[in-house]
């Protein structure tokens, strides 16, 4: 299991276009990934539902990966979340 | 969802078919301006031009989520389907402005509720294209998804039909 934490920077946080290109990224892995934001937690390969997570500016969201490939995955989607987020 | 339906027991169980939230016309998301929703990244769907600012309730189920811009839109039907409908593209951009809700997340509805309205001429006139995605995006959940583009539709008109 490996777990990163992330704080949004973009103005209008976890909309649909991020939230589309975050599953289409996370869809490529076989762990399991959950998003996390204060208590609630969500399958992070569901658009709805990490929309559902309302994440904005200045929120800082957990992520979690378990499974074989959950190095690897990880890494994608720090990379992701720097680049986009 | 009932055993029963779980089993997908006859097509008819398995088929759905989704009524249009908008007056206007339909058209494939290919149409669609915004690789997010022209390369089917939310998923597969269909877009809708609108014709008036009112969007409605294709279906009956739950307010998955009403994003705070009121601009987009997520529902989850009674059988399980997860509804995206986003009122124009780059729209989160106008932070509210033009958007006037009905509803709020986790609000049960019913075919018909109105859910939104939305002034075009002003989205238009702060150059927005006001083009509608609508978008299923448990994609992955349905063997078929089946737009009927190319007409006018009025509200509730079918648009879609999906297939377990």
């Amino acid at each position: 299991m490996k777990e990163i934490k992330y704080v949004i920077k973009d103005e209008v946080g976890i909309h649909a276009r991020p939230a589309g290109l975050f599953v289409k990224a996370a869809g490529k892995f076989n762990c399991m990934i959950k998003m996390k934001k204060d208590t609630a937690d969500v399958d992070a390969k569901s658009i709805l539902g990490i929309m559902s997570l309302g994440v904005k500016k200045g929120d800082e969201i957990t992520i979690t990966f378990d499974g074989s490939d959950e190095a690897e995955a990880s890494d994608t989607i720090t990379a992701f979340l720097v680049e986009n987020l | 969802m009932g055993f029963m339906e779980k089993l997908g027991l006859n097509n008819r169980e398995k088929e759905l078919i989704i009524g249009s939230p908008m007056k206007g016309e339909v058209c494939p998301l290919t149409e669609v301006n915004d690789p997010v929703f022209g390369e089917k990244i939310l998923g597969d769907g269909l877009a809708i031009k609108p014709l008036a600012g009112r969007l409605v309730a294709p279906v009956n189920g739950t307010v998955g989520m009403l994003f705070d811009t009121k601009h987009a839109i997520s529902l989850i039907s009674e059988q399980g389907t997860e509804i995206l409908i986003h009122v124009g593209l780059d729209t989160v951009n106008l932070k509210g402005k033009f958007y006037k809700s009905f509803v709020k997340t986790g609000d049960k509805i019913k075919e018909g509720d109105l859910l939104l309205e939305f002034d075009m001429e002003q989205i238009k006139a702060a150059g927005y294209d006001v083009i509608t995605p609508v978008i299923i995006c448990n994609t992955a959940a349905y063997s078929e998804i089946n737009p009927i583009t190319g007409k006018r539709v009025e509200e509730l008109e079918k648009i879609l039909i999906i297939k377990k």
